[in-house]
């Protein structure tokens, strides 16, 4: 490993973040408009009007910056290794869904959340 | 409310998006695979290495394959709920390390692959608990 651990780790952190506000923001657009009905014309429709949506092209600037961070991190280590790390979004989103948004988290999820967290620290270790 | 059962036909897709995420993330590996050692301590080191890595096929290949994904994902939502589709997609988790291995020479010693598993079922501890709140009459 070129870099250290921490730095990775925290660039990983850095495009999770990125991810979440990007698919916020995303899902922010698509509840504008209207869901598409089955066939792939509706949905091609549908995928032309969601581009002309502003907040798309503030979650395309947030994948933007996100693939940059993560292209930096590959060159860096073994995939194997990032693709698990960056299963931490699971953990921003309970986060921020718990302190800022006042969602309720259950037990459930806590537990799972816990899991991820004690994977990722035995990724990184291995 | 449940929507349309889990059908043969969404089930192919909702595994080929699991196969297209590893594609996707191998393509990446490959455009970062760079010879010389990578070291950002300033800007146009950063911008030198995106446009190394920019200019490589493999990047492009790998964002058509993000597009193809995100187009089959965005329409299987609307037949299927998150909490069903995300435990299925989340086979990309054991994928990606057997790719990396096959086509990329890493090594996975078992312990990272323990550190998988758990990684895996809290993905589906975390999905369930979505469809419980589902479930539940508001």
């Amino acid at each position: 490993m070129k870099q250290g651990l921490p730095f990775i780790l925290s660039l990983i952190a850095f495009t999770s973040v990125c991810d979440t506000i990007n698919q916020l923001f995303l899902k922010s657009a698509i509840n504008s408009l209207h869901s598409p009905k089955g066939n792939i014309r509706a949905v091609l429709n549908f995928i032309l009007k969601l581009i002309m949506v502003p907040r798309v092209w503030v979650s395309f600037l947030f994948s933007i910056i996100s693939l940059c961070i993560w292209l930096f991190v590959l060159s860096q280590v073994d995939l194997s290794f990032a693709f698990s790390a960056d299963s931490m979004h699971y953990i921003f989103i309970a986060l921020t869904s718990r302190f800022i948004l006042k969602e309720k988290v259950s037990l459930k999820r806590w537990v799972g959340i816990i899991l991820i967290v004690a994977g990722i620290m035995m990724v990184s270790l291995s | 409310m449940f929507k349309k059962r889990l059908t043969l036909k969404i089930l192919f897709f909702l595994i080929s998006t699991d196969f297209l995420e590893t594609f996707t993330h191998l393509c990446f590996k490959k455009s970062a695979l760079i010879e010389n050692e990578v070291v950002i301590t300033k800007v146009s080191d950063a911008v030198s290495f995106l446009m190394v890595v920019f200019s490589s096929p493999f990047l492009w290949v790998g964002l058509l394959s993000v597009l193809a994904t995100f187009i089959i994902w965005s329409s299987l939502l609307s037949k299927i709920d998150l909490s069903v589709a995300v435990p299925i997609c989340s086979f990309s988790y054991i994928l990606i390390p057997l790719a990396s291995i096959f086509f990329l020479h890493e090594k996975v010693s078992l312990f990272r692959w323990s550190g998988v598993l758990f990684i895996l079922l809290g993905v589906v501890f975390v999905s369930l608990s979505a469809s419980e709140k589902e479930r539940s009459p508001e």
